[in-house]
């Protein structure tokens, strides 16, 4: 950015942004000092991924959660984070008779 | 696009259905492949099993059950399986027939302690990097769960294809990983995942998909019949473990505990009670517990502690003290040693990482009460903890060149208060410390000074909760180093120098622009306890957003300064996330 200077608003908003690098607007290599390194446990391969996304932040993930949750849960799509519907946990919404009021109260499961 | 993902999904499952065993039985017809080798599976001889079991798992003239002959694994690895029987095959169990099956199996289906340890971390729940033969295995794996699941099974390659299918029929997503990002965009006619045409004169890559992969790599490593199993079952024995045992350990947030654990004996000759005292050496706290304890396989201790006296997780007391706690401990097979993770929280984010010796008649050194002392102090008062001091004098304590034993202050049988004159020029590094033939060793560093600081955990997760869902907190550590012999920062010859107090922070970690995850996540405490905001979606926020986010943990330590002179800082990396909904790794224990 040595050679260009910021004439318009969007620019200047870039401009500002270059002191702290947008970790999703690079390509790779990432700088290694910004490059995100995943706690185990976080399952990334699906993109994008339950706690973590394929770049490995969370600005790329569904929101709000719970709006996906009830897909997830009938289209057995996590197998590691949400019950299925389809064989281990076909009772894990019974409590939850309007998805959009009662999430709350389906529960965790501990096999 | 989940849709999508799983329409074509589901083809290749109905199409291998259609293709049946029939095809592959053609295919080894054709290319003379023989038939695969059965290994010697161990038999089942607990007549509850095969009562319980074999109406299923059909037993052979050799005394084998069909699968459960030809795995072994952890107790918590039987606990799931059951369970999983118990949840989808109609299994039918009293929990005390439940529990004598786990032991049974772990005693005759259970792994080498050898074996078992590079997998404890997963039975004591803590978060650490996995090592992984290769990305192609790590996907087929641990895109869900850590490979250390697969790991803490032993099994015959027959057994480790049938796990992949169990997978493919349960969890259909697996199948995802099972073929592998690369192939499966590719079938659905490119995409990201889609791999170009190699350059001519690289090396041909395998493409086999990386269930196949894994399923070679795991019954190649992690086989039925090994050495180590063989030897280990000839030397299994019942566990003596009653009498005093001295523990030493280290809670993140609140520093070295020392203690002693009264064991006496159980119900039978694998089960135990406990009598644990507890006390904190930077605040001199203490805490008594009082639990039960089951040992499997001659050497995995499974326990459980309460107390009366319990507090909240909060910033000043870290993880709290908890109602009840439990306890996960690799015994070593002289049963003079066990080491291990006592750990509770919604997440089982909190924890003591203990070592516990046999107490016995002669001098013992636990550690100090001090992590490092200064080169050049003088009259510098340290606490030596331990067991059995005689009489002391200076002439019995050492602390290796350079630091001299001044004298003593005061002394009991468990601790002795002394005062230590450091060289200006001692060597700088760990030392150990010792009274006569005891010793502690590492127990303590000599530095110069803090070149810089590192948090720890370097890679933190904590989690949204607090309605409904347990709050997953995150506790973070100030660590000191000093750079070493050397004089570089961040080379293998630095020192670790313990924990000092910082000054805590939370920074925005930019991923987007106009990024507001700080203000969202949840709040940093004073001493780098975090904890997070409330689960579900908040109206307050953009697109009704949930608080989750990711930012850094930065530590401020203004006892030092660095090359500029600005005070030293660190940071890690946070993801908050939302709640977990599948909890899969309660641990076994007494209940």
């Amino acid at each position: 950015m040595k050679h260009l200077r910021a004439v318009n608003h969007k620019a200047r908003r870039i401009q500002e942004h270059i002191e702290n690098d947008v970790v999703a607007m690079q390509g790779p290599p990432t700088p290694a000092g910004q490059r995100p390194h995943v706690p185990m446990g976080c399952s990334i391969v699906f993109s994008p991924g339950w706690e973590v996304d394929s770049s490995g932040g969370t600005a790329g993930l569904c929101q709000p959660v719970e709006r996906d949750l009830y897909d997830c849960y009938i289209s057995c799509y996590w197998p590691a984070q949400v019950p299925d519907h389809m064989n281990n946990y076909p009772d894990w919404t019974a409590k939850c008779a309007a998805a959009t009021k009662d999430w709350r109260n389906i529960d965790l499961v501990f096999p | 696009m989940r849709l999508l993902v799983t329409l074509f999904l589901a083809l290749p499952i109905l199409m291998q259905a259609q293709g049946g065993r029939g095809r592959g039985a053609a295919a080894r017809g054709a290319d003379q492949t023989p038939a695969p080798v059965v290994e010697d599976g161990i038999p089942v001889t607990d007549p509850l099993i095969i009562a319980k079991c074999s109406g299923c798992h059909k037993k052979d003239e050799k005394g084998n059950l069909t699968r459960i002959s030809w795995e072994r694994t952890t107790p918590e690895g039987w606990q799931e399986a059951i369970k999983r029987m118990v949840r989808l095959n109609g299994l039918e169990l009293k929990p005390d027939e439940a529990r004598s099956i786990v032991k049974s199996l772990s005693a005759t289906h259970g792994l080498a302690p050898e074996e078992a340890k590079p997998v404890m971390y997963f039975v004591e729940h803590r978060i650490q990097d996995e090592e992984f033969p290769n990305d192609t295995v790590r996907e087929a794996c641990a895109a869900c769960h850590p490979i250390a699941r697969a790991r803490s099974w032993h099994r015959s390659k027959e057994e480790w294809d049938l796990l992949v299918n169990m997978h493919r029929g349960y969890f259909i997503v697996s199948e995802q990983s099972f073929r592998g990002r690369g192939a499966m965009a590719a079938a659905a006619g490119g995409g990201r995942g889609a791999a170009a045409p190699p350059a001519p004169g690289t090396p041909p890559v395998d493409a086999r998909p990386p269930s196949d992969q894994a399923v070679e790599y795991l019954a190649r490593d992690y086989s039925l019949n090994t050495a180590a199993w063989a030897a280990w079952r000839a030397r299994m024995r019942a566990p003596k473990l009653s009498g005093r045992w001295l523990i030493s350990g280290y809670q993140a947030g609140r520093g070295k505990v020392i203690g002693e654990m009264a064991i006496e004996p159980g119900a039978s000759e694998d089960e135990f009670t406990t009598n644990v005292k507890l006390t904190y050496l930077k605040d001199g706290s203490t805490a008594t517990r009082s639990g039960k304890s089951v040992v499997f396989t001659g050497y995995s201790w499974r326990g459980r502690s309460t107390t009366k006296n319990a507090t909240e997780p909060s910033a000043q007391k870290a993880g709290g003290v908890p109602a009840e706690l439990r306890e996960t401990m690799w015994i070593a097979p002289d049963q003079n040693s066990m080491e291990g993770r006592w750990f509770w929280g919604g997440y089982e984010e909190f924890g003591y990482d203990v070592t516990l010796h046999r107490a016995n008649d002669g001098v013992t050194v636990m550690g100090t009460d001090l992590s490092m002392i200064k080169t050049g102090s003088s009259a510098q008062k340290i606490k030596i903890y331990g067991d059995n001091f005689p009489k002391l004098t200076t002439a019995d304590i050492d602390f290796g060149t350079g630091v001299t034993v001044k004298r003593i202050v005061e002394q009991t049988a468990q601790q002795a208060v002394v005062e230590l004159d450091v060289d200006a020029k001692a060597i700088v590094g760990k030392r150990d410390v010792s009274i006569r033939r005891a010793v502690a060793p590492n127990a303590i560093a000599v530095f110069d000074k803090i070149d810089y600081i590192k948090v720890s955990p370097d890679t933190a997760l904590a989690r949204l909760g607090g309605v409904k869902f347990p709050k997953g907190y995150q506790q973070f550590e100030a660590i000191a180093y000093n750079r070493g012999p050397d004089g570089k920062l961040n080379t293998p010859d630095d020192v670790e120098l313990g924990r000092v107090d910082a000054e805590w922070s939370l920074e925005e970690f930019y991923a987007v622009f106009g990024d507001d995850d700080k203000e969202f996540v949840g709040t940093m405490g004073p001493t780098g306890f975090f904890t997070p905001s409330a689960e579900g979606p908040n109206p307050k926020r953009k697109f009704s957003r949930n608080n989750y986010g990711d930012v850094w943990a930065v530590a401020t330590y203004k006892g030092a300064q660095d090359k500029e002179g600005k005070p030293l800082t660190a940071r890690s990396y946070l993801v908050v996330a939302i709640p977990l909904y599948v909890r899969w790794d309660e641990s076994e224990g007494p209940k």
